[in-house]
């Protein structure tokens, strides 16, 4: 691959393949900016022009809107606590207290250097390491895939702002909400009281906004209405200074190790490496004490992992031509739309066509860094204006946006019914962080656990005698869980 | 006064609309629905013949995505609208005929006017190219020798995959003996697949051709084209009605469309169907054409409704 580098490089400098990098990126970070529109509805808006295109600018149009909108959810996360996309809910929780407390630019830098160097890694993998990588995707089957998503769990104790009891309580309700719908095993309905509407369960994104915006509209409104203010004072991007990052290096390298690994397996996605990102910062970071009230240390893990993301999701894609997530599944049909059939020859047969996406997908990475300055700097003025037009426009924003992704009425109940109890749970203390990781979280840990129970033929033991893996990354559960005890009963020791 | 008028204005320009609502048709933008979400197998069918078929009504038309519960979501939509012409969903054989028998669904086999079917490619069962099944009989063999220990994929219970595997193992008489694991989606099952955590997957050719996969029985008629050596169903032994067994879709608008409305859009789903446009689009998708008028699409699809009673019987469902 690496010697049809030049024919590469040549495709990528072309007229049409630097249009389609500078542009994709922008339209990028402006859709995933938008509350409501998540990367999947990114690259289908975009996905029409592709198929008028060639090979190489098609795909790379699909990557940099793909990368632009992972990194523009937090923008919106941060400056107005709308996570644009899933992925972004746990930038939400430091990044917005960064803002109120005036260090909106720096909050946002921090999320685009992080974000710029988990994607710039994650390319790097993907470009000398995509076969090893792509073994290590076959090890991890559904018991694997288990052990996994319950070490993410975990993460709902360290998200837990003020009582672990609540969040908890948060994290049941989010899992219960996505048992809503189609049983992925047997496929009968559950909890649809026979309303055809309830058949897709509820839709994630619209919970999403939900229990972050439309809670926080409330909360605001509820709070003080005349007063003339500014929401977040923001003049464009600061990026934090070299000794900023003393001693913050750690955990962003970890970040990206997380982010990468689990983009790797197909099923697991952004959210999730987000958030189990964030839960091992806030477990091993030296910062940790000040997570949750805006450390930059949980915008880091946070923006590293989802970032790195989307280099890990590319690569069973390209080396095995399994889709690891939606996004990278409308690659491969826009690949076959094109004449080549996607599969474990991909990368043999089309050497100058994978080299242009690989390198393609590390110059998008680099753009992100001046273009979302300067996107943010064009935005800046928005939040200048007064709060309660704001707060307007974060409602109408977020219904056109989720509207807009399915055409379905029914998500817009959802989302103010969702924004209506997350407004009441809120004001009795209840975070919203766990909610959303039981809702994310919740149905790969059932169907894994289900599909795990069909092969040991009903032996939960059997999940972990018989897979190493699972095993260590149970035990590494256990450790999640008992650590905040220890430590809490080692404080009480020496005090 | 003003207002009154204004309203019988109103009125009568809807009644004039209503009454020449044939011969003015199509007077706005049609909506072709696609019930899964952008970029999947079915938008992006719908996504190619849209711009062909626009052409040959004469009107603007666009594909809108309605994604949710396998389907049914944009299906329990569509039938509760006025059958005006303006909207029509592409629905596949799980939609149209299967979810509808196995889930409580607002919809039946009488909701509907067909206008025309577009596609339809029969399914095949699979194996990893190293795995030690030749034919099915050393499946059955295989399977009998050790009962409980093979497991087979789908991308979901009463997805085409699943039914694939169903009328394979039903019809054999072994599918008690084996085990079934449902994914979400073929990806994630092709994975498994290579991984080894299951040992057989079913598809179209189009997806069975992105790995590295041997087939071992294609559930058509006769042999397909591609794959000379692969025999049909009826030739391992697998008896009629599971013997054959198609993805097909086509294009529904809701039931009592009127007869004129229905000959238009059939005439301009078999004229998008032939345009030079979509046979190359089809070429380069792999979408195997397979067109039907409105009447013999009927006849098909309730056809088929009745005769996949029996696969819904065999898979439990």
């Amino acid at each position: 691959m690496l010697s049809s580098l030049p024919d590469a490089i040549a495709i990528l400098l072309s007229f049409e393949g630097l249009v389609v990098l500078v542009l994709g990126t922008v339209l990028g970070i402006i859709l995933g900016a938008m509350p409501g529109i998540g990367s999947t509805v990114a690259v289908a808006i975009v996905l029409p022009f592709t198929l008028t295109m060639s090979q190489a600018p098609a795909i790379l149009l699909l990557l940099a809107v793909y990368a632009g909108s992972v990194y523009g959810g937090s923008i919106a996360a941060i400056l107005i606590n709308t996570p644009g996309t899933p992925q972004s809910a746990a930038t939400c929780l430091d990044g917005y207290p960064m803002a109120q407390r005036g260090e909106a630019g720096l909050a946002l830098g921090w999320a685009t250097v992080a974000s710029v160097v988990g994607g710039l890694i994650s390319a790097v993998v993907l470009i000398f390491a995509a076969p090893q990588l792509a073994s290590v995707a076959l090890e991890f089957g559904p018991i694997e895939t288990f052990a996994l998503i319950l070490l993410g769990m975990t993460c709902i104790v360290s998200v837990s702002t003020g009582s672990v009891v609540k969040g908890l309580l948060a994290g049941m309700i989010g899992i219960f909400l996505s048992t809503v719908g189609g049983d992925p095993i047997l496929g009968e309905m559950r909890f649809t009281f026979g309303n055809w509407q309830l058949f897709a369960g509820f839709n994630l994104l619209a919970v999403v906004i939900g229990v972050f915006a439309l809670s926080e509209v409330f909360m605001r409104a509820s709070v003080h209405i005349s007063k003339v203010s500014e929401l977040v004072a923001f003049n464009g991007i600061v990026l934090p200074s070299r000794a900023m990052w003393r001693g913050r290096l750690r955990n962003l390298s970890k970040s990206v190790v997380i982010g990468n690994l689990i983009g790797v397996l197909p099923g697991t996605g952004a959210a999730t490496a987000a958030f189990i990102s964030y839960a091992e910062g806030r477990r091993s970071s030296p910062n940790r004490a000040g997570f949750g009230k805006g450390e930059p240390d949980g915008i880091v893990s946070s923006e590293a992992a989802n970032n790195a993301v989307t280099g890990g999701a590319l690569v069973p894609t390209m080396a095995l031509g399994i889709p690891g997530d939606a996004i990278t599944a409308v690659m491969l049909a826009t690949l076959t739309l094109h004449g080549i059939t996607p599969g474990p020859k991909l990368v043999e047969d089309n050497p100058t066509l994978i080299a242009a996406i690989f390198t393609g997908f590390f110059i998008i990475n680099l753009l992100l860094l001046p273009l979302g300055m300067l996107l943010s700097r064009v935005a800046a003025p928005i939040l200048r204006v007064r709060e309660a037009f704001m707060m307007t426009a974060i409602v109408i924003l977020c219904a056109v946006g989720i509207y807009f992704v399915r055409g379905n009425p029914f998500d817009l109940l959802v989302m103010g019914g969702a924004g209506v109890v997350g407004f009441l749970l809120r004001r009795q203390g209840v975070p919203m962080a766990p909610l959303v990781i039981g809702m994310v979280l919740g149905p790969t840990l059932e169907l894994t656990l289900r599909q795990g129970l069909i092969l040991t033929d009903g032996n939960f033991l059997a999940f972990f005698t018989g897979h190493p893996i699972a095993l260590v990354l149970a035990l590494a559960a256990c450790v999640a869980l008992m650590l905040p005890v220890w430590r809490a009963l080692r404080a009480r020791s020496t005090a | 006064m003003k207002l009154s008028t204004l309203t019988s204005a109103m009125f009568g320009a809807a009644f004039a609309a209503s009454a020449a609502v044939a011969d003015g048709f199509p007077e706005r933008p049609i909506n072709l629905i696609a019930p899964f979400n952008a970029g999947g197998g079915t938008d992006l069918l719908l996504r190619g013949l849209a711009p062909h078929f626009a052409e040959a009504i004469g009107s603007d038309v666009f594909v809108s995505n309605m994604a949710g519960g396998s389907g049914t979501v944009a299906a329990s939509a569509l039938q509760g609208q006025r059958p005006d012409g303006y909207q029509m969903a592409y629905m596949s054989v799980t939609v149209s005929t299967i979810q509808p028998q196995i889930k409580n669904v607002p919809y039946g086999v009488d909701s509907w006017t067909p206008i025309c079917s577009v596609a339809a490619s029969p399914t095949m069962l699979f194996v990893t190219a190293d795995s030690p099944f030749q034919s099915m009989e050393d499946v059955v063999s295989a399977v009998k020798a050790e009962p409980g220990k093979y497991v087979y994929g789908s991308s979901g219970p009463g997805a085409i995959t699943h039914l694939t595997m169903v009328s394979a193992f039903a019809g054999l008489g072994i599918i008690d003996d084996m085990k079934h694991l449902p994914f979400q989606g073929s990806g994630p099952a092709i994975k498994e697949l290579t991984a080894g955590n299951i040992q057989f997957f079913g598809d179209t050719e189009i997806l069975m051709k992105r790995g590295d996969f041997r087939p071992l029985v294609v559930f058509n008629s006769e042999r397909v084209e591609g794959f000379p050596d692969v025999p049909t169903a009826t030739e391992v032994g697998i008896a009629a009605p599971l013997n054959e067994l198609y993805l097909w879709g086509g294009l529904f608008a809701p039931a009592g469309l009127e007869p004129d409305v229905t000959a238009k859009l059939e005439a301009a789903c078999e004229g998008a169907v032939a345009s030079d446009g979509f046979q190359e689009f089809a070429a380069n998708s792999g979408t195997v054409i397979n067109y039907r008028g409105a009447e013999e699409f009927d006849a098909f699809f309730r056809a088929q409704y009745e005769s996949n009673a029996a696969l819904i019987e065999a898979a439990g469902l």
